[in-house]
């Protein structure tokens, strides 16, 4: 028996490990989010903040590849959804013989990397467009129009198998009847096929409006000149990283959890529903004991999910409420003024100056206490003024690594070398 | 039976409005988006790289000049080969395998426990669970896996500040972010096939099993494995697709020495504004994808209607 608690107990470590690979990234990327620092990062932690996410809502550039993600998921959505019905139905009536070469054929856009069917698809409309003359700005060149294509292209395959699902329960007894009865074609498809492939049509478009609006690989090549928000978010991440994108991260993961939710809490009713007619149809009683209540919502996928959902909301009310971010962010200055203050003199006066003893003399003009109203980055930035280093330090400041701005010489005090090990040989320092 | 009246029996059963929606949609689908486009690349591929101005003229005609730069590279090369393109190649290749065979040794416990041993709620938030990062943007995640390797990253600072590390690991210089963030991005995409084959396995054949006393590798060897072929395979094949296919994980997570194949047709489509041999180089790419699959249903023996499932 101890051997097989052992095994257990393995199982159980294994499944541990495996869900913090699976979590333990997102959770660290969306903590990045409140962190005061200027680059996502947990530790240093600095100051509990939400301000990336205000800016992040001023991101127009973001603002405007969102807008461009949600026209082109729809577009996809009323593409790829008739589309994907239209191949499953066909796939039923094909003959036998050529059954194969069908499915091959339209099953292939998914076993076709997304670069290659972005690739075709700008060639092919590109080529088109040659072909008829036809001027840039028309729709053979339109980076919106070339993309809803591009991505239809396996969508609709995505939903042709949601379809396939469907149509095998489907009795085609039923169709019989109602043509029998009188009905046309045009209302059996309307009045039998459509009601049962109902559920389908619905999950296919969530699926299509899902996987259009996190696709990058064929978008990349399809959008030509415009931008949806993966391809923002793509350079963005490359080019310079701040805490803004963890702030859409949590966004995202948070909108994702709630959907799960829901979708369990909706699958859960259906399911209770459909116990409780079955319940109906046996005389038996409808409620269950409440001890058997308690102990279903307890272990209740949904449940759980939704506390762990209900303990981060309030910690992070909690936090809102009671910390307070401009107050944290002056302390951590004036400690850090301070430090660099230490530093500076040390390496100013090595012999008269003994470690750890702040001077009070040049401290004084560099660093005048800030008036209320300003905001905290100009009064930062009015600190470090080169100008004023330059005073203080002397040759030893201008012989440190050239620091063009003050925004990133602010980043090059405190954590020399930081930013280019990260951002490495793409070039791109820090775009604040 | 010809064309015309199987066309005729098509359009009976259907009505003509039914039919008319069914065969556009499909035609359009087939012709203008998936062969068309293909067969545009594969054209495009061998030929010269032209303004438009010259395109249809008489200079417009077939070369394998972009294949051949693939493997030689320009004339001007002192190497007999192009190695800088091809180890690029080879290394994806070989690195997306690694990635395929990382997920299953990775899914394979969890997709077995999930299908028969967890039971009700646990199982179902498992699921969940599984699905969730899923929804997360690709290049999200491909964020967030940076945000724990980078040289200023969890992993790091957390090593150093514990006194386990010295200096900073270079996970990123190493690829073992790139790595561990591809396979993370396709988890579900194996896990999933292999949860679906093995939760139609009767439980009563493992039951069997251990009763005439196979130890627990041999029931997996001999029982799981073999009923999950056509699981694993389908697994196989889409993690391996998507991760020779990848381009936003090795564009963020990518060491600064390491290129990955997509990111080279990417450049001869941006900055190298080389259209044609982006094209052919996208054409070997799929080609490997093609006999990645065809490798994929040979070896596990089984068709392509199992594995596009």
């Amino acid at each position: 028996m101890s051997s097989q608690n052992i095994l257990r107990a393995f199982v159980g470590l294994y499944i541990l490990a495996f869900f913090s690979y699976l979590f333990g990234p997102l959770i660290l990327m969306s903590l990045t989010a409140f962190n005061s620092f200027s680059f996502p990062r947990v530790s240093p932690w600095e100051c509990f903040t939400t301000e990336w996410f205000v800016k992040l809502s001023h991101d127009e550039k973001l603002m405007h590849g969102l807008l461009n993600s949600l026209i082109i998921g729809a577009g996809v959505m009323a593409l790829a959804v008739p589309i994907g019905m239209a191949g499953a139905i066909m796939l039923t009536q094909v003959r036998r013989s050529i059954r194969p070469i069908y499915y091959t054929i339209v099953i292939s856009p998914i076993l076709v990397p997304g670069v290659v069917l972005g690739i075709s698809t700008l060639i092919f409309w590109d080529r088109l467009g040659t072909m008829f003359n036809a001027s840039y700005n028309s729709v053979f060149y339109d980076g919106l129009f070339l993309t809803i294509i591009g991505q239809a292209t396996f969508i609709s395959a995505y939903c042709m198998l949601v379809f396939i699902a469907r149509l095998q329960r489907f009795d085609p007894a039923q169709e019989e009847a109602a043509l029998d009865l009188g009905a046309t074609h045009a209302q059996t498809f309307r009045k039998i096929l459509l009601p049962f492939m109902r559920p389908a049509i619905f999950s296919a478009a969530v699926l299509a409006f899902l996987a259009s609006f996190e696709n990058y690989n064929t978008t990349v090549f399809t959008i030509i000149s415009e931008s949806t928000l993966t391809t923002v978010l793509a350079s963005k991440v490359r080019y310079g990283i701040d805490p803004s994108i963890s702030a859409l991260a949590v966004i995202i993961v948070s909108l994702t959890l709630i959907g799960a939710i829901a979708y369990e809490f909706a699958k859960q009713r259906e399911a209770k529903e459909a116990r409780a007619r079955q319940i109906e149809g046996l005389g038996l009683p409808a409620s269950p004991p409440t001890r058997a209540k308690l102990a279903e919502a307890i272990g209740n996928p949904a449940m759980i999910l939704s506390f762990f959902v209900a303990v981060a909301g309030l910690t992070f009310v909690y936090l809102m409420a009671t910390v307070d971010t401009a107050a944290c962010k002056q302390d951590l200055r004036e400690q850090k003024r301070i430090e660099q203050q230490r530093r500076q003199d040390m390496q100013l006066f090595p012999l008269q100056m003994p470690s750890g003893k702040a001077p009070s003399k040049p401290a004084e003009p560099t660093a005048p206490q800030a008036p209320a109203g300003e905001t905290g980055n100009k009064q930062y930035q009015g600190i470090f003024e080169p100008g004023n280093l330059k005073k203080q330090v002397g040759p030893e400041g201008e012989a440190a690594p050239a620091k063009p701005t003050p925004g990133k010489q602010y980043e090059g005090i405190f954590d020399p070398g930081n930013l280019k090990n990260q951002v490495g040989p793409e070039g791109g320092t820090n775009q604040n | 039976m010809n064309p015309v009246t199987g066309l005729r029996r098509f359009v009976d059963r259907n009505g003509l409005a039914i039919s008319a929606y069914l065969l556009v949609a499909v035609t359009l689908w087939m012709l203008a988006m998936i062969i068309l486009p293909q067969l545009f690349m594969l054209d495009f591929s061998f030929r010269y790289n032209l303004p438009p101005a010259k395109i249809g003229g008489p200079e417009d005609v077939w070369t394998i000049s972009n294949y051949a730069f693939l493997v030689f590279g320009s004339s001007g090369n002192p190497d007999a080969y192009n190695w800088i393109d091809l180890s690029v190649f080879f290394r994806t290749i070989l690195a997306a395998v690694f990635v395929t065979v990382f997920d299953v040794a990775l899914c394979y416990p969890i997709a077995f426990y999930l299908a028969q041993v967890a039971k009700g709620g646990f199982g179902r938030l498992m699921v969940l669970c599984l699905i969730i990062p899923f929804w997360v943007n690709e290049i999200l995640r491909a964020f967030a896996f940076r945000i724990l390797f980078g040289a200023t990253g969890v992993i790091n600072t957390v090593g150093m500040s514990l006194g386990l590390l010295d200096q900073p690991i270079d996970f990123v210089g190493a690829d073992i972010a790139l790595y561990a963030g591809l396979g993370y991005a396709y988890i579900l995409l194996m896990i999933f096939p292999i949860y679906n084959a093995i939760e139609s396995l009767d439980h009563n054949q493992i039951e069997a099993a251990r009763d005439l006393g196979a130890p627990w590798w041999r029931i997996h060897y001999r029982v799981v494995i073999p009923h999950a072929k056509p699981g694993i395979a389908s697994g196989c094949t889409m993690v391996f697709m998507l991760s020779a296919g990848a381009l936003a994980a090795p564009q963020i997570l990518g060491g600064p020495s390491s290129l990955w194949f997509t990111q080279i047709i990417y450049q001869w489509f941006n900055t190298g504004g080389n259209w044609p041999r982006g094209s052919a180089y996208a054409m070997i790419l799929l080609i490997a994808c093609i006999a990645f699959v065809m490798l994929m249903m040979r070896v596990f023996k089984v068709g392509l209607g199992e594995i596009g499932r």
